[in-house]
């Protein structure tokens, strides 16, 4: 079994986090949390490094279904594109799949890619 | 307009600051004049509360069920982002007040609230950065987050203006901020 597909998931009121498959997470809802970190960063990280253990070529994080988060989960974002660039061994590319429905993912995900662009890359889905 | 306006039939203490929004929405004749209209909804906050979440919560029900899908969604960005920055660094001497405004061509949301003189000259600091150039100050504060840059990264202005192309609308009198997050209806 992949360590991917092991991690726990975290329970976060406003949010719904599924593991679909040995490399993809599907998140859904909204997040507004002052301090989003507390239940969501240890879980990233915790995706980030089961990635590089089961030497996964593409991590798929389906954010489509997030119809609001606030700059402190945008930041959540960044540190995890951020954690993929800085990594020295093995490298994934991690993959936002993201909805041309929902307005602030159109920019924010055009910005990151941006500032991370070798280890990202985004797919729509109406 | 003029990047800080001030006006000579008011007092020195009063002025004006407006910020187009970017995200490849088209600027019209218009777009960044001061929103007078009618108040859809009103609700006072307590400085220093948790509101913000159950707050936004209801001003975003209201906008998704009043106004068009993707003006909501630009609002509901602006609504959080405004009463947050008004809990995290306003005043907690006074309330905050959070209102939906809607006039015949525009609509938008405005927060008002206490802050010290300090807090004001840091806003209109990086509210002229952001007029400036929005996208490049979005950029930025994206990579200070990174970083963990001193003082800390100011997203959430740069979001309302960039990420959601809200034009955003300071009026400072005294202590007394207001800032609107406005679009076209």
């Amino acid at each position: 079994m992949s360590e991917f597909s092991t991690v726990r998931v975290p329970k976060v009121d406003t949010i719904a986090i599924q593991l679909t498959g040995p490399n993809q997470v599907k998140l859904s809802g909204t997040i507004t949390q002052k301090d989003p970190a507390s239940d969501l960063a240890g879980f990233f990280k915790a995706l980030h490094t089961a990635a590089i253990v089961d030497k996964l070529g593409e991590v798929r994080a389906d954010v489509s279904g997030l119809t609001f988060v606030n700059s402190s989960a945008i930041r959540l974002f960044v540190d995890w594109a951020t954690w993929v660039k800085n990594e020295r061994g093995h490298r994934y590319t991690l993959r936002f799949v993201t909805s041309r429905n929902v307005t602030w993912q159109k920019t924010a995900f055009l910005a990151l890619m941006s500032l991370t662009k070798d280890v990202l890359a985004i797919e729509h889905v109406s | 307009m003029s990047a800080y306006e001030r006006s000579p039939s008011t007092p020195s203490s009063s002025s004006r600051l407006a910020v187009a929004g970017s995200a490849g929405n088209t600027l019209r004749p218009g777009d960044n004049a001061v929103l007078n209209g009618r108040s859809l909804l009103r609700v006072i906050c307590t400085a220093g509360s948790g509101a913000l979440e159950y707050t936004h919560a209801f001003v975003t029900a209201y906008t998704a069920d009043h106004l068009r899908g993707a003006i909501a969604q630009r609002l509901s960005v602006g609504a959080y982002e405004l009463l947050s920055n008004a809990l995290n660094f306003g005043s907690v001497s006074s309330d905050i007040v959070i209102e939906l405004i809607e006039s015949e061509t525009l609509v938008g949301v405005r927060v008002t609230n206490d802050a010290i003189s300090a807090r004001i000259s840091m806003l209109t600091e990086h509210l002229l950065k952001l007029k400036n150039n929005a996208e490049q100050t979005y950029l930025e504060e994206l990579r200070r987050s990174v970083t963990g840059g001193i003082p800390r990264p100011m997203l959430g202005l740069a979001r309302v203006a960039h990420e959601v192309g809200l034009t955003l609308d300071v009026q400072v009198q005294e202590r007394r901020v207001s800032v609107t997050a406005q679009c076209r209806r």
